[in-house]
């Protein structure tokens, strides 16, 4: 079989954090090759180092049968690797062809002038031959994102890519575009080319990829042909030990309301209202879910409740206070610990350590303060311990935020709001973009503090999550509450349908729940 | 510090329907200025005409407008690599007091023109290696560019010559001067004056109307001929700098640069070579920029802000509201020019408007013109600084 890449040994290493040990990768030509792993395994460093942006520590890269050495990626290029980043590398204001051609335009009049025309056409002899529909004269902003990334791919095919790298390339896609980008992998391997993708999500892998490798903590673990494998021990691979996707339902004794929202109203950023008169009540001991599409108030109404927006109508009672008009400082010191939805905007500063990024919001509290200025010594040592207890890597507190994988920031994020010991906790997506591993990890945490009889306020977009884990659900649409339901009483095609609007089959009374604690 | 400036300038930035209004609201002033003047010439209407048609108002406009032009197209090349270059100022400064005193020295206008340029690059090179290679802050060099050029020029002219100001040199010739064959200033047409028809309104208008039509091609041609060289050497690096933005591919990475460092360095460009040839650059046209402006006069002021003047922050303002485009920069410059020129021509005109009042107008344009600048879009990494192979 001919290979297209071999990479042999990889080693990587910054400074004392390795990142690739030992790594071995061979993708045969003509096929779709999946780098599976968890957020952190180190498939992007492995991939950056093929495509020449990081020198390896130790290992060789070989080529089409030649071994290589690349200082950067103009190097690899000159090979035939082509890389379509996950964050697009794009000059926004520029024109579809202008994008593509970046680097490498033609030129006419003795190299003085970029040939604009014979650019042009060959973009668009390109973007035809794959039966990509894409217009040269368009200017980026105005194309969809699925068809941004098709002008990545062009870029890298303009420039002769024959091994075209993807990182992560359906994170930013909806499911139609992914089916999309699927075909164009068929597309490509019919005319020859090799594609290996990054991913994290084992049911990409298994249905793109004719071959999988597995990553884990920087190391390769397995390569299975996609056909003669399962998403169990993928999974397992992937994380290092059996994975329960199902959590038992464990029992529980709701208790007293913690929280009791009382006809609420709020307006989103616009002024517009986002939402509608709302009211429900988290019992200690109790996950209260609240799931629906994005978009349809739950943000501003987590907002309200955490102090980040003012609401214009109704009351929120806080063990037994109302609090609507509390400060977001009083509230923390009440006892309400948040999980925001954006982790980056909201949860850590990205150029904060983890020792500052860990008194985040307690920077006040006593026991992080000496004489009127902050006591480092203790911050430290309640970073090093959210640090351990929560399984964050790179293990090191004097780590910027920022350079930590979004799994990782969110388990510290998770770690430091645990660790407030609240009363009352308000997870707004708390597993979006975390891998399966530390996904599972955070659930039993949300279970555990179930169990020591503290409410919790989950907010999710995921079905499965929400039903997995809450004890009572509601649906939210349009900036109201559909309906409380017991989850184990309806079908996710029915909670579905609530979530676009429709009249639920069987709305619950909260009395029923009440009594029965499922 | 490139976020925060654009956070500001996008505050700043109005609504597209205030800048129609400003738009209608200034053609409507004009035309009330035009037809008011004609009709009646011994008003303050009648003067600001006269000021604005006179031919000396458009020559000194023309003038003005060099060193303010070439400085910002400097700026442009400069800002749309993502490197933002305040010290256009500093580099007017440095490039006219070096232009002179070569020129002094040599008795050669071309070769201190040259050593002008020289000046204004080495001192460029400068604030290029301090920002690229050692990712100091853009706008603080800048500044520094900026103050070790108004320390260093009066410094050197006080060491040379004794004071602030240079000994007077040549200046640079216009093209009549140059080139003997072509018909001296003036004679083409009759010096264009303010109508004085009072018969009626009918026989004025017309008498606008006609003057409207023949008047102006014959009367740029006069002014045209009787410019100095540096006008045209300002013509042609606007259309050069077009060029050289929108249809090399020079230029397609200078502008990739300022906008995603990182696409232009995975396609395999050098970032910081970019950078660096682009600010050099605005170097290069910052400095012929102060050349010219001392080589129009012939001589080096360097009392208070020296001869330069605030030009060359003028000059950023002028390619800020001409959205980098090196055209819209060089129409830009000409307005300010030409409010100045206007400013200077209604000072002598006599309206009974105190002379520090008129002074004014062109920097109370200027914040006007900036509280409208809407449709500016700076380049998304300008004032980044930019490492291949970071943060991951």
């Amino acid at each position: 079989m001919d290979r297209a890449v071999h990479l042999d040994g990889i080693t990587k290493r910054f400074a004392d954090v390795v990142a690739n040990d030992d790594v071995t990768l061979e993708v045969e030509q003509g096929s779709v090759h999946a780098l599976l792993g968890e957020n952190g395994a180190g498939k992007t460093t492995l991939m950056n180092v093929l495509y020449g942006l990081y020198e390896p520590t130790d290992g060789r890269v070989v080529v089409d049968g030649a071994e290589r050495t690349f200082g950067s990626p103009a190097d690899a290029i000159e090979a035939g690797i082509g890389m379509i980043h996950q964050h697009f590398m794009l000059v926004d204001p520029m024109t579809v062809t202008e994008n593509i051609t970046l680097g490498n335009e033609p030129r006419k009049w003795g190299g003085l002038a970029v040939d604009r025309r014979t650019a042009r056409q060959e973009v668009r002899a390109l973007s035809d031959r794959y039966g990509f529909a894409v217009d040269p004269e368009a200017t980026l902003t105005s194309v969809s994102v699925g068809v941004q990334q098709r002008v990545e791919i062009l870029k890298a095919l303009y420039r002769g890519a024959d091994t075209l790298i993807l990182d992560e390339p359906t994170a930013v896609l909806t499911p139609q575009e992914v089916d999309e980008l699927f075909t164009v992998f068929e597309e490509l391997t019919d005319a020859g080319k090799t594609i290996i993708f990054i991913t994290h999500k084992l049911g990409e892998a298994m249905r793109a990829a004719d071959e999988i490798t597995v990553l884990r903590d920087g190391e390769g673990v397995a390569t299975v042909a996609a056909s003669e494998t399962t998403r169990e021990s993928l999974a397992e691979l992937m994380v290092g030990r059996e994975v329960l996707i199902e959590t038992a339902d464990r029992p529980h004794e709701p208790g007293a309301e913690t929280l009791r929202v009382e006809g609420i109203s709020v307006t989103d950023d616009r002024g517009v209202t986002a939402v509608d008169d709302v009211s429900f009540s988290v019992r200690e001991g109790e996950i209260f879910g609240i799931a629906g599409v994005d978009g349809n108030g739950q943000s501003e109404l987590v907002e309200a409740i955490t102090g980040l927006r003012e609401p214009t109508a109704g009351r929120i009672d806080f063990e037994g206070e109302d609090v609507a008009t509390w400060s977001r400082r009083d509230r923390i010191d009440a006892g309400m610990a948040y999980v925001p939805e954006d982790r980056q905007e909201r949860g850590v500063v990205m150029s904060f350590d983890l020792v500052e990024s860990g008194i985040l919001g307690s920077h006040h509290d006593e026991q992080f303060t000496a004489n009127g200025r902050i006591d480092w010594e203790t911050a430290r040592e309640h970073a090093s311990e959210i640090v351990e207890t929560y399984d964050v890597r790179p293990p090191d507190t004097d780590t910027k935020s920022a350079a930590l994988s979004g799994g990782n920031q969110q388990k510290f994020i998770v770690g430091r709001e645990f660790e407030r010991d609240p009363s009352l906790f308000v997870a707004a997506h708390p597993t979006r973009g975390v891998d399966i591993g530390s996904t599972e990890f955070i659930h039993e945490r949300l279970l555990d503090l179930r169990d020591d009889g503290d409410g919790v306020l989950l907010v999710s977009s995921k079905l499965d999550e929400v039903q997995l884990l809450a004890d009572r659900l509601a649906v939210m649409h349009d900036g109201e509450l559909m309906a409380v339901v017991d989850p184990d009483d309806v079908t996710e095609e029915e909670l579905g349908l609530v979530m676009t609007g429709e009249e639920p089959p069987r709305r619950l009374d909260s009395q029923r729940v009440d009594g029965g604690g499922s | 510090m490139g976020e925060r400036l654009a956070a500001v300038r996008q505050r700043v930035a109005p609504s597209g329907r205030a800048q129609t209004a400003a738009l209608i609201g200034g053609v409507a002033a004009l035309a009330l200025v035009i037809v008011g003047g004609t009709l009646f010439p011994e008003t303050i209407l009648g003067v600001l005409l006269s000021t604005l048609v006179r031919e000396p108002t458009a020559e000194s406009a023309l003038r003005l407008a060099v060193p303010i032009t070439l400085a910002a197209l400097g700026g442009i090349f400069a800002e749309k690599s993502g490197v933002i270059n305040i010290g256009l100022e500093g580099l007017l400064i440095i490039s006219a007091f070096v232009a002179v005193w070569m020129t002094d020295v040599t008795g050669n206008l071309l070769v201190g023109f040259a050593f002008g340029v020289v000046a204004s690059t080495l001192l460029t090179l400068l604030f290029a290696v301090v920002c690229i290679e050692f990712r100091a802050d853009q706008i603080i060099a800048g500044l520094a560019i900026w103050l070790i050029a108004l320390g260093l020029a009066p410094f050197m002219s006080q060491v040379i010559y004794g004071g602030p100001n240079t000994e007077s040199v040549g200046t640079v010739p216009t093209l009549t001067k140059l080139f003997g064959f072509l018909p001296p200033a003036g004679t083409l047409p009759q010096r264009l004056v303010a109508p004085t028809i009072g018969v009626g309104p009918i026989d004025a208008l017309s008498g606008v109307l006609a003057s409207v039509l023949t008047r102006p091609p014959l009367y740029l041609a006069d002014v045209l001929l009787d410019a100095s060289l540096s006008v045209y050497l300002m013509g042609l690096m606007v259309l050069l700098s077009w060029l050289v933005l929108y249809r090399t591919r020079f230029g397609r990475w200078v502008r990739a640069s300022g906008e995603n460092p990182k696409a232009l360095d995975t396609a395999g460009v050098s970032v910081s070579r970019v950078r660096y040839q682009a600010v050099l650059l605005s170097g290069v046209l910052a400095g012929m920029g102060g050349s010219a402006l001392a080589l129009s006069i012939g001589q080096f002021t360097g009392n208070g802000p020296t001869m330069v003047n605030g030009k060359g922050f003028i000059a950023i303002v002028t390619y800020l509201f001409g959205n980098y485009n090196p055209v819209g920069a060089f129409l830009s410059s000409l307005l300010f020019a030409g409010l100045d020129a206007m400013q200077v021509g209604l000072q002598t005109a006599g309206t009974g408007i105190p002379s520090s009042l008129v002074r004014v107008i062109p920097f109370v344009m200027v914040i006007i013109v900036l509280a409208l600048v809407g449709r500016t879009r700076i380049p998304g990494a300008a004032g980044e600084h930019y490492e291949s192979g970071e943060d991951r």
